[in-house]
C-alpha cells in the first residue's frame, strides 16, 4: 500500500539553515505522498521570527502546486498573537498573501477554490483583548485568508465577543490553558482525531481501531518525523523506532508494519473523553455520546469490560433522553461482567419500556438478582426471559439457572422440574446433569441422582465433585464400597476437598 | 486493452460516477479491461499511488468525466499521466465537453479527444480505434487532434433509445460496493422541456428514453442485496410518464424492498395518488425546480410553472410526509435584487429547509444551454472575456439588473438563512 497523508505538521523552531533544508527535502519527498487535496500545519512561537522559515516553505509549497496542478493544499499558520508582535504579523501576511496570489488569480479563472489557501490559526493570550484581534482578523478577510481562533481555558472569554466570532472561520478549543506550541498542536490534532472519529460515525464507517487522520508530524527543531501525537509526546519518532534515517525505508518500513500499531482506539477514547467538557453545539454532544457509546461496544466485543463501563458512563452523561435504553443496557451488560451486579441492576433498572419483553434484557438480570443472592426475583426474571422466544443455548442456559434458583432456596421438586425440561431440549450438558443430580440427592431419589451424575462424569470424566456426589448417593444407598471408590476417584483428581476425604475416612473406619 | 475512467472532484465527498459505470460496463461487454477512479476530497490518493495505478494497469485510454469546476485538475492529472507514458491517449467527456469548442484544444495540451455524442459508443470507437493501432482513424462523436496537432470534429453519433441495451453498471458490478453509502440511478436519460438554463434538453435534442421497468427493479433488487438502503435518482424528471413511474413503485413494494430515496421532478408531475404511493415505497425526499420565485421572471425561463403549482406541490408533498427540495438560482435573467429575495421569502414561506439541494445557487451559464448561445440576447455581460475556450461564462456575469456586488449579497443572504451553511449536493 502506498500511503495517502492528509495532514502534516509542522512544528517549526529557531532559524537554523541546516534543520530549514531538512525540511524543504523532507516536505519535497513528502508531496509525492500527501492526498490530492491534504493540509500543512506551520507551528511557530513567533511568526516574525519564523517568516525566512515560512518564506522558504511557501516557496517550496508553491513550486509543488505549479508542477502538479491536480494537487490541493490547505496551510494553516498556527502562531500567538502577543499585542507588541501585531504589526510584524501583519507585514508577515501581506507578504504571504503576495506569494499566493498567482493561486487565487488561477482560482479566479477557473471559478473555484484557489488550489492554495492559507488559513491562519491565531492563539491569543490571556491579555489580549477582542479589539486587538478585530484589526487584524479584518486586515486577514480583506485578503481572502480565513482566520482561525485557538482558545483554551483562559482565553475563553473572547468566544462570547459576536463581533470577534462573526469575523473568524472557525475556532478551536483547547483542553487546559497551556500556550505552549506543541500544547496546541496536540489540542489541534486531538480535534482532528475527534472530527475524524465523528466523521466515521456518521458514515457508518465503524473502523474505530484504524489510526487516526494519516498524519505526520515533522519537528524542525531536532529533525525528527512522528507518526502521530501519541508518538511526538513520547519522543518516539520513525527513527528511533525503526532504527532507520533514509525517509523513504522509513515510510516504505512503516506501512509494511501496518503502520505504527499504536493503542489507536485506546488513543481516541482518550481524546474523545478528554473533549467532554469543551464548548460544543448541543448536536456535537450528542455525537459524541453516540460515539462513546460506539467506542463501549467495541471494548465488549474485546471484553475489556472496564473500559466499556467507563465509555457508556459518559456515553449516558451526552446522550439525549430517547437514546439511553441501550446505553444503559450495554452499562448493566459491563457491570454483570466485572461482577458489579448492584451497579448492573441500577443500569438495568433505568431501562424503558423498550427492552422489556426482550427475553436477554431478562436473563442477565436474572443473572445479576441470582449473584446477589435474590432467588426469588431472579427466578421471576427467568420466567419472564422464557416467555419470549429464546435462542436455543440460551434456553438451556435460563433453565440451568432456575434449577439453580430452586435448588438455594430448597424447592428441589420444582428444580428437578426445570431441569427435567433443560435435559429434553439439551441432552448432553453437564451442568444440567450434576445440578439435577444434587435435586435428586436432596429429595433422596438416589438411583435417579447416581443416574444423572453418571452422565455428568461420562461427559467430563475429570470432575471431581461429580464424582464426590456419586460417593455421598452410594452412600445413603448403603453401598459402602462403591462409595469408597467414588470417593477415592474424587480425591484423586482433587487432593484438596477436605470433606471429601473427611467422608472417605469416615466411612473406611465402618 | 485496458481503459481508466475517472471522475475528479475534490470539493465533495466521492459519489458513485453512474456515467462512468454505464461506459465500463459496456467497454467491458465488448472485450476491454476498465477500471474506474473517484476521487472527491475524501479519497486517499497521493501522487505516488495515482502513478502506481497507471503503472500497474497500464491503460491505453484515459477517459474523464468533464465539468466546468474541475477542468484545471483534469488538465494537472492529464499532464501527469502523460509524463508517466507519452502513448496513453486521454478524452474528456460529460457535460462541459459535449459542447466545448474545439478552439479548446489549444489549452488542453494533454488531451487527445473530446466526446460529443453518449459516451458508452463514444468511447468504445476511440477504444477500438486504438486498439487497432490507428487511433484517429473512422472517428465518430468526437473532435479530435492528431499526432500533428490538426484539430478535426467527426459526425454525431446516435445513442441507443432502448437503454436497456446499455448493460447495467451496477448487474456487472463495477463499482466497489465497499464504498458505496448511495447508490445513484438513471432510470431514463434527457428532457423534453427547453428551460434556457439547463443543458440536459438541447444535449438529448429535447427527447426522452429510458430502461424497462423490469431493469430498473433488477437493479434496485441487486443493489439492495448488496446491502445499499439508499437510492438516488438522478433522472431530470422521472414521473414523466407516471404510468411508468407508479410501475417502478409498485415494484419496489410488491418485492418489499426497503429502501430510501431522494429523486426529483417537476412540480407539474405529481399527483397526491402518485405521492402516496412514493411514500409508501421509500420516498424520503422530492426535489422540485422552483428556480425564481418571481412570477415575472419565472415566465421568460421557458419552464412553463406557476407559484401556485410549486406551492401545492410542496404541500402536497408535505402532507404525505415526504421531505421537500427546491432548487432555486439567482442571477437569472431579467431578474432584480428584490426578486432574487423574492425567492428566499417563497421558500421560507412554505416552510422548505434552507439546507443540502435547497441552497440557492447562482445561475451557472455553461456550454449547451440556451443562455450560452444567446447571452446577449438577454443583457449578460461576461466579466472574464480572457477566460479559456475550455470554460464557459459560468457565474462571471453581471446583467442588466443585477450587479457583481448585489449577486454576492444575495449569495450572503441565502448563507445566513441556511441551516448547514450553504453546502449543495447537486451542482
Amino acid at each position: 500500500m502506498i500511503p495517502a497523508f492528509n495532514k502534516i505538521y509542522i512544528i517549526l523552531g529557531k532559524h537554523d539553515n541546516e534543520n530549514l533544508e531538512w525540511v524543504l527535502r523532507t516536505l519535497s519527498f513528502l508531496y509525492s505522498y500527501v492526498n490530492l487535496t491534504s493540509n500543512i500545519y506551520l507551528v511557530s512561537e513567533n511568526l516574525p521570527d519564523s517568516m525566512p522559515q515560512v518564506e522558504r516553505i511557501q516557496k517550496n509549497i508553491n513550486e509543488f502546486l505549479s508542477e502538479n496542478l491536480f494537487a490541493r493544499l490547505y496551510v494553516h499558520i498556527v502562531h500567538p498573537t502577543p499585542q507588541p508582535a501585531m504589526n510584524g504579523i501583519t507585514l508577515c501576511y501581506q507578504y504571504l498573501k503576495q506569494s499566493t496570489d498567482k493561486f487565487d488569480q488561477e482560482g479566479y479563472i477557473h471559478q473555484e477554490l484557489p488550489r492554495l489557501i492559507s488559513l491562519p490559526v491565531l492563539v491569543p493570550d490571556d491579555e489580549c483583548k477582542p479589539t486587538q484581534l478585530i484589526d487584524l482578523l479584518n486586515v486577514l478577510k480583506n485578503s481572502f485568508l480565513l482566520p482561525s481562533l485557538y482558545l483554551n481555558k483562559d482565553t475563553l472569554n473572547l468566544a462570547k465577543d459576536e463581533k470577534l466570532l462573526s469575523l473568524t472561520d472557525k475556532v478551536y478549543y483547547g483542553i487546559g490553558n497551556s500556550r505552549k506550541m506543541t500544547d496546541v498542536v496536540y489540542n489541534l490534532f486531538c480535534q482532528d482525531i475527534i472530527d475524524d472519529s465523528l466523521d466515521k460515525l456518521e458514515n457508518n464507517d465503524l473502523s474505530m481501531t484504524d489510526p487516526c487522520p494519516d498524519s505526520l508530524i515533522i519537528s524542525a527543531q531536532n529533525c525528527n518525523v512522528y507518526s502521530c501525537m501519541e508518538a511526538f509526546l513520547k519522543n518516539e519518532s520513525l527513527a528511533k523506532i525503526y532504527g532507520i534515517h533514509s525517509l523513504e525505508e522509513l515510510l516504505a518500513h512503516y506501512y509494511k508494519q501496518d503502520k505504527s500499531k499504536r493503542d489507536c482506539l485506546g488513543c481516541r477514547e482518550k481524546v474523545i473523553g478528554s473533549s467532554v467538557d469543551l464548548p460544543k453545539s448541543l448536536d456535537t454532544n450528542q455525537k459524541t455520546g453516540a460515539l462513546l457509546y460506539h467506542f463501549g461496544m467495541l471494548r465488549q466485543e474485546s471484553e475489556d469490560d472496564f473500559q466499556a463501563v467507563k465509555n457508556f458512563k459518559q456515553s449516558l452523561e451526552l446522550s439525549p433522553i430517547e437514546e439511553t435504553d441501550p446505553i444503559y443496557f450495554r452499562l448493566g451488560l459491563g457491570y454483570t461482567k466485572i461482577g458489579q451486579y448492584d451497579q448492573a441492576l441500577k443500569a438495568f433498572n433505568s431501562v424503558e419500556l423498550g427492552y422489556q419483553g426482550q427475553y436477554f434484557f431478562h436473563f442477565y438480570k436474572g443473572l445479576c438478582y441470582f449473584e446477589t443472592g435474590d432467588y426469588v426475583t431472579a427466578l421471576e426474571e427467568f420466567s419472564k426471559a422464557l416467555q419470549s422466544e429464546t435462542q436455543h443455548d440460551d434456553r438451556i442456559r435460563i433453565l440451568i439457572y432456575m434449577g439453580t434458583c430452586f435448588n438455594n432456596l430448597g424447592n428441589y421438586e420444582q428444580a428437578v422440574g426445570e431441569l427435567e425440561k433443560a435435559k429434553e431440549t439439551a441432552g448432553h450438558v453437564k451442568e444440567i446433569y450434576n445440578t439435577l443430580g444434587f435435586s435428586y440427592f436432596m429429595i433422596k431419589d438416589y438411583d435417579k441422582s447416581i443416574e444423572n451424575l453418571k452422565m455428568a462424569v461420562e461427559i467430563d470424566p475429570f470432575s471431581a465433585i461429580d464424582y464426590a456426589s456419586l460417593g455421598s448417593n452410594y452412600r445413603e444407598k448403603g453401598d459402602l464400597n462403591t462409595a469408597i471408590g467414588m470417593y477415592e476417584k474424587a480425591l484423586a483428581l482433587d487432593p484438596g476437598m477436605t470433606s471429601v476425604r473427611e467422608n472417605l475416612e469416615r466411612l473406611k473406619k465402618l | 486493452m485496458n481503459v481508466l475512467l475517472i471522475e475528479i472532484n475534490p470539493f465533495v465527498q466521492e459519489t458513485t460516477p453512474i456515467s462512468l459505470g454505464y461506459i465500463a460496463s459496456f467497454l467491458k461487454s465488448k472485450g476491454f479491461g476498465v477500471k474506474i477512479l473517484s476521487i472527491g476530497q475524501n479519497t486517499s490518493l497521493s501522487r505516488s499511488a495515482f502513478h502506481e495505478i497507471i503503472h500497474s494497469f497500464k491503460p491505453a485510454l484515459v477517459g474523464f468525466s468533464a465539468y466546468q469546476r474541475i477542468m484545471l485538475y483534469i488538465i494537472g492529472l492529464a499532464k501527469f499521466i502523460k509524463s508517466i507514458d507519452n502513448n496513453i491517449k486521454i478524452a474528456i467527456g460529460g457535460p462541459q465537453a459535449t459542447f466545448m469548442p474545439s478552439a479548446a484544444f489549444a489549452e488542453l495540451p494533454d488531451v487527445d479527444y473530446i466526446c460529443r455524442s453518449p459516451g458508452e459508443i463514444t468511447l468504445l470507437g476511440i477504444a477500438q480505434a486504438i486498439e487497432n493501432g490507428t487511433p484517429f482513424l473512422n472517428l465518430s462523436g468526437v473532435s479530435y487532434k492528431d499526432d500533428n496537432d490538426a484539430v478535426l470534429d467527426t459526425p454525431e453519433l446516435e445513442g441507443y433509445t432502448d437503454l436497456d441495451r446499455y448493460p447495467s453498471a451496477y448487474l456487472n458490478d463495477v463499482f466497489d460496493y465497499s464504498r458505496m453509502r448511495e447508490a445513484i440511478m438513471l432510470t431514463s436519460r434527457g428532457c423534453p422541456h427547453h428551460c434556457i438554463y439547463c443543458y440536459t434538453p438541447h444535449a438529448f435534442k429535447h427527447k426522452i428514453s429510458y430502461h424497462s421497468v423490469e431493469r430498473v427493479i433488477e437493479e434496485i433488487r441487486w443493489i439492495r442485496k448488496k446491502g445499499i438502503k439508499s437510492l438516488w435518482f438522478a433522472d431530470p424528471n422521472i414521473s414523466y410518464k407516471p404510468s411508468r413511474l407508479i410501475e417502478i413503485l409498485d415494484g419496489i413494494l410488491q418485492e418489499g424492498i426497503e429502501t430510501e430515496i431522494w429523486l426529483q421532478t417537476r412540480v407539474d408531475l405529481v399527483t397526491p395518488e402518485l405521492l402516496k404511493k412514493m411514500k409508501r415505497a421509500g420516498v424520503k425526499t422530492i426535489a422540485f425546480g422552483l428556480e425564481s420565485a418571481s412570477e415575472r421572471v419565472l415566465s421568460r425561463l421557458g419552464k412553463h410553472i406557476t407559484l401556485d403549482k410549486v406551492a401545492e406541490a410542496i404541500r402536497l408533498a408535505q402532507k404525505h410526509g415526504i421531505e421537500v427540495e427546491l432548487f432555486t438560482i439567482y442571477g437569472l435573467p431579467y431578474e432584480t435584487f428584490e426578486d432574487a429575495v423574492k425567492t428566499l421569502e417563497f421558500v421560507k414561506k412554505n416552510k422548505v429547509k434552507i439546507m443540502g439541494n435547497t441552497n440557492s445557487q447562482q445561475l451557472q451559464i455553461y456550454f449547451g444551454t440556451h443562455m450560452a448561445r444567446h447571452y446577449e440576447d438577454y443583457n449578460i455581460r461576461p466579466l472574464n472575456n480572457n477566460r479559456p475556450a475550455y470554460l464557459s461564462i459560468g457565474s462571471q456575469y453581471e446583467t442588466d439588473h443585477i450587479g457583481r456586488n448585489e449577486l454576492h449579497q444575495i449569495q450572503q443572504l441565502w448563507q445566513a438563512n441556511s441551516i448547514d451553511g450553504g453546502k449543495r449536493i447537486v451542482s
